[in-house]
């Protein structure tokens, strides 16, 4: 598997502990870039600026990227544009939210 | 370009949780010394020195301290901007709680030197008034809820100015328009801070708990706008006396309810969550009380009902169904948010951590909130009727419901 995919699996791991979905799910993950070096670059968002969580969430994702073999250096830059909207969530996240 | 934020938030815990444990400690003492002085209640006499303490345990003690605390947590959060300075609020929550409690204990004991712990009292919300002020400063774009959070800054302000003449005039008796000056206090503080508040707080909590989307806040605006005339309508009849100030005062308070109502409304159907947590349901359904206690507010005023113990209940059952249930239902989500926060927010991405919903027993809670409308509705139903026995039995609830809620708040710091 790339790194890419491995960093991204990783994300799965990553739970929101107000919605109890995983971050990827929840469409927060924006872009995964890995270069030559294998550092990594997340883009990503939250549901809303401001949430209580913020710093939680991009500490974690950082935790799990690092966690993976061969990552060298990680950057998670949290971004507010394009703004989350509940499309960008999977079918499964919509499900547990019904 | 992407643009990016990446601002610190998190207050330290020490400070929001101080003023919140002081706050439920505050709300057993006031529900206690309630149930101790039944008999006032039942014969609809409040001004006297031991309903005086239990008040201002429960407004100033309890909804002042925990508000505190919350919006410790919650402006860096919701302004994105970190507090001013950390240091400067464990000194404010020192001197705060040292006055309120001083102050509350001094109404009932020794009014005349009340005056003393109320000008602690004063200090101590003056510096948080400071803090807050110096925080929202640092904010780069003013939004609705800056105007509605000022606004109730503002009306706090006016609240404890009011509140010193009173202590004032209790040491020194000389104060000519104490009625006027009293009634003033109540609606500084009670319509003017602790609402506007709350509508400016749950204008980004409500969205946040229940993940709605796309929704106006059309009326933000107008409700503040209308909340805010109708209040210094409300002040102007007060000291003018004059009946149809009284009157044009609520009906534009109710406009601005409703408008909000129409807001959080709008909000909740949009929701994404389908399924609300319990606690926060009950935050919500606050507002529906609120609303029906604005309207019959107006309705009384439009009618001229002036008895003052039917008004008094109004006064209760607007603190105790709308301000108090509002932040009992908040504190469930907030004080969570907080412990999570603290505990396992370094372990994300490490090792398994616990979700919010699993560190609060819900269905417990569902149970207190049932029990504590009963109770609210039982005692004011029936002192009204002058029951004696059912005003002691529903006070006696209360403070059980009072004591197992924060028995249940504190659980969750052991999770």
């Amino acid at each position: 598997m790339d790194l890419t995919k491995q960093v991204e699996e990783a994300l799965y791991q990553v739970i929101d502990p107000e919605l109890g979905i995983n971050i990827v799910d929840l469409g927060l993950v924006y872009k995964i870039d890995v270069n030559e070096t294998n550092d990594v670059h997340v883009q990503m968002t939250l549901t809303t600026p401001g949430c209580p969580l913020h710093d939680s969430i991009v500490s974690g994702a950082e935790a799990m990227i690092y966690g993976v073999d061969e990552v060298n250096d990680v950057h998670v830059e949290l971004v507010w544009h394009p703004a989350w909207s509940p499309e960008k969530m999977s079918s499964r996240a919509k499900e547990m939210l019904m | 370009m992407i643009p990016q934020m990446q601002t610190k938030t998190e207050t330290n815990i020490k400070l929001p949780l101080a003023f919140i444990l002081f706050g439920l400690v505050s709300f057993i003492a006031a529900q206690s010394l309630l149930w101790m002085n039944t008999a006032a209640l039942s014969n609809g006499i409040f001004r006297m020195p031991d309903l005086w303490m239990a008040a201002h345990f429960l407004l100033l003690g309890w909804a002042v301290m925990v508000v505190m605390g919350a919006m410790y947590q919650l402006v860096p959060v919701a302004f994105l901007t970190p507090i001013w300075n950390e240091r400067f609020g464990f000194i404010q929550f020192f001197i705060t709680a040292v006055g309120v409690a001083g102050l509350s204990i001094a109404l009932s004991l020794k009014p005349d030197a009340a005056i003393i712990a109320g000008s602690l009292t004063v200090l101590g919300i003056l510096m948080f008034l400071f803090q807050i002020g110096m925080t929202l400063l640092k904010q780069e774009k003013a939004n609705i809820m800056s105007w509605f959070v000022g606004g109730a800054l503002v009306f706090f302000l006016l609240t404890i100015l009011a509140g010193l003449f009173l202590t004032w005039n209790l040491a020194f008796g000389t104060l000519v328009y104490y009625d006027s000056l009293f009634k003033s206090h109540l609606i500084f503080g009670l319509t003017g801070w602790f609402t506007l508040l709350i509508f400016g707080f749950s204008y980004k909590m409500v969205p946040m708990f229940s993940l709605s989307h796309g929704f106006s806040m059309r009326w933000a605006k107008p409700a503040f706008i209308s909340y805010v005339s109708g209040l210094i309508l409300l002040i102007l009849g007060v000291w003018s006396s004059a009946g149809w100030l009284l009157t044009f005062g609520w009906g534009f308070l109710w406009i601005g309810f409703t408008g909000y109502a129409v807001d959080m409304e709008e909000i909740v159907t949009k929701r994404i969550k389908k399924k609300l947590d319990q606690p926060f349901v009950f935050s919500l359904v606050s507002i529906c009380f609120g609303w029906v206690i604005h309207t019959s507010a107006l309705v009384m005023s439009m009618f001229h009902v002036k008895d003052v113990t039917i008004w008094s209940w109004m006064i209760y059952l607007y603190i105790m169904m709308w301000i108090i249930f509002s932040i009992m239902g908040y504190l469930y989500k907030i004080v969570p948010f907080l412990w999570w926060t603290h505990k396992y927010s370094g372990s994300v991405g490490k090792k398994d951590v616990p979700t919010l919903k699993e560190m609060i027993q819900e269905k417990w809670g569902t149970i207190l909130f049932a029990a504590m409308t009963a109770g609210v509705l039982i005692l004011a139903v029936t002192a009204m009727l002058e029951m004696p026995v059912s005003v002691f039995t529903a006070q006696g609830l209360l403070t059980i419901v009072s004591l197992l809620y924060a028995g249940s708040i504190f659980r969750v710091l052991t999770r």
